[in-house]
């Protein structure tokens, strides 16, 4: 049976993790390759990396990170932030990104996503999407781009299926409203997308506790569940969330069988 | 003992690259590996990997880009019979034709075609069948274990991602089924090929021992 995902996700700026929890066994609880391979040692069953630097120069290091990650982290590895074209999406996959994420440049740039899955397939692909609430809207939801800063006006639901049009394979759905709140994902947008398009739904943002990513899968159908925080913080460890799932009835991959 | 993995443009190259030389280190085997579509290279060679991600058509394309390479690989793989490994859409090319897209013609090594996977209906919770198959899965083994399925159980989970599946006509050359919707063949193998429907080199712990078993295969 196909297990529901449980995803890590590390912030990096200029190569370095942002947040980070001083693991004891780490011996740089700064480099993301370091931590993505002792996520992925205790179950985690995809690890993301977000880069938020900045500037195009720093953008570079994050190229370093992956192929220093790649080297030992044999579980699928999504990388974004700042993807404006093909060139960056064949830089990130050739240095060992299975997936890339696309986001404001979507935006900016609608052929992308197109352009991406005609070139390298649409399993690679994720469309990344920063909702807000927003009652003029026909689903409720808006688009932001830029970490949730600007505006789009356009509709969230009618953008994931445009985008799985496309070509997306999977959808990364983040509520701003709720990230960072650790009081459970959206459930109601989760639900809205998820219902609504053909391709997996990632849940994302205001994981607080296991029960959360049980409630999102359970009453929201998501496909999988991303957290950055409760992880690197070390408030809730990967195999307590999945214990809990199973415990739920959510068939997970126990890592240890 | 050196072995290929083929490129002809496809995808994830350095992924796959990188798991190999890490099962061959681990497993202290005095192996080489590269990453070429020389043709030369391929005919020196004593395993051959063929990886594959994207579209069936596209894939088929970019090997027949490749002058002469579909034919080499008749010759090292069915007539000199070196070892040889197709993942994903590395697998499905070794059916008769596939209906991604448009219709396209395979090597016809296994009897069989490529479909869309069946999307009707609801998982255990209630979710709608997503296509993409997308994510770790488990395998049912078949009775006569495969050399490549040694030391695997049917707890462990492998990495998938793929929208069409093997509709296989050679049943007793399946190994290994994954259940997603329905039964959907996960490792098939004939004599010297073997082809796996999932990514070994995603595939953690259970994907290096996949890996190790194929490399120490001796048919």
């Amino acid at each position: 049976m196909l297990s529901t995902r449980v995803i890590a996700c590390l912030d990096v700026h200029d190569g370095r993790t942002v947040k980070g929890i001083n693991f004891v066994d780490l011996q740089d609880a700064g480099d993301p390759a370091e931590q993505a391979k002792l996520y992925s040692k205790v179950g985690a069953d995809e690890i993301c990396f977000l880069d938020i630097s900045a500037t195009n120069e720093k953008r570079k290091a994050m190229l370093d990170v992956i192929s220093k990650t790649a080297e030992s982290c044999f579980v699928p590895l999504t990388v974004g932030g700042g993807v404006n074209d093909i060139s960056d999406f064949r830089n990130l996959l050739n240095c060992g990104a299975d997936k890339v994420s696309v986001n404001s440049s979507a935006v900016y740039n609608p052929d992308l996503i197109k352009q991406a899955s005609d070139k390298f397939g649409n399993q690679c692909v994720v469309l990344a999407i920063d909702a807000i609430d927003n009652k003029n809207m026909l689903s409720g939801y808006e688009v932001t781009t830029h970490g949730g800063k600007n505006k789009t006006d356009i509709d969230v639901l009618s953008w994931a299926q445009k985008g799985v049009e496309n070509g997306a394979g999977e959808i990364l759905l983040t509520s701003m409203s709720a990230d960072g709140t650790k009081k459970g994902y959206n459930l109601e947008l989760t639900k809205l997308v998820s219902d609504n398009v053909s391709v997996p739904v990632i849940a994302s943002g205001g994981a607080g506790n296991p029960q959360d990513m049980v409630d999102v899968v359970l009453h929201a159908g998501a496909s999988a569940v991303l957290a950055a925080s409760i992880f690197h913080f070390g408030i809730f460890s990967i195999p307590s969330v999945k214990k809990e799932m199973e415990k739920n009835g959510i068939q997970i991959r126990d890592c240890e069988k | 003992m050196k072995l290929i993995i083929i490129d002809y443009g496809s995808g994830n190259l350095k992924s796959v690259e990188n798991a190999f030389k890490n099962s061959i280190l681990e497993n202290n085997l005095n192996f080489s590996v590269e990453v070429t579509s020389e043709l030369k290279s391929i005919k020196n060679s004593d395993l051959l990997v063929l990886p594959g991600v994207g579209s069936f058509p596209d894939c088929k394309e970019g090997l027949q880009k490749i002058q002469g390479l579909i034919d080499v690989l008749f010759d090292e793989v069915i007539i000199k019979n070196k070892l040889f490994l197709g993942i994903c859409v590395g697998m499905q090319l070794m059916a008769e034709y596939s209906l991604e897209k448009v219709n396209t013609d395979g090597f016809g090594w296994f009897k069989g075609n490529i479909e869309k996977i069946n999307n009707n209906g609801t998982d255990y919770l209630g979710r709608n069948y997503k296509i993409p198959h997308m994510g770790w899965n488990n395998l049912e083994i078949s009775e006569e274990r495969h050399p490549i399925l040694k030391n695997i159980t049917e707890k462990e989970q492998f990495y998938f991602v793929h929208s069409y599946y093997f509709k296989i006509k050679e049943k007793n050359r399946v190994y290994a089924n994954t259940n997603y919707n329905h039964k959907i063949p996960a490792v098939i193998a004939k004599d010297n090929y073997v082809g796996v429907q999932f990514h070994p080199e995603k595939s953690s712990f259970s994907g290096q021992k996949l890996i190790s078993n194929w490399l120490m295969w001796k048919p």
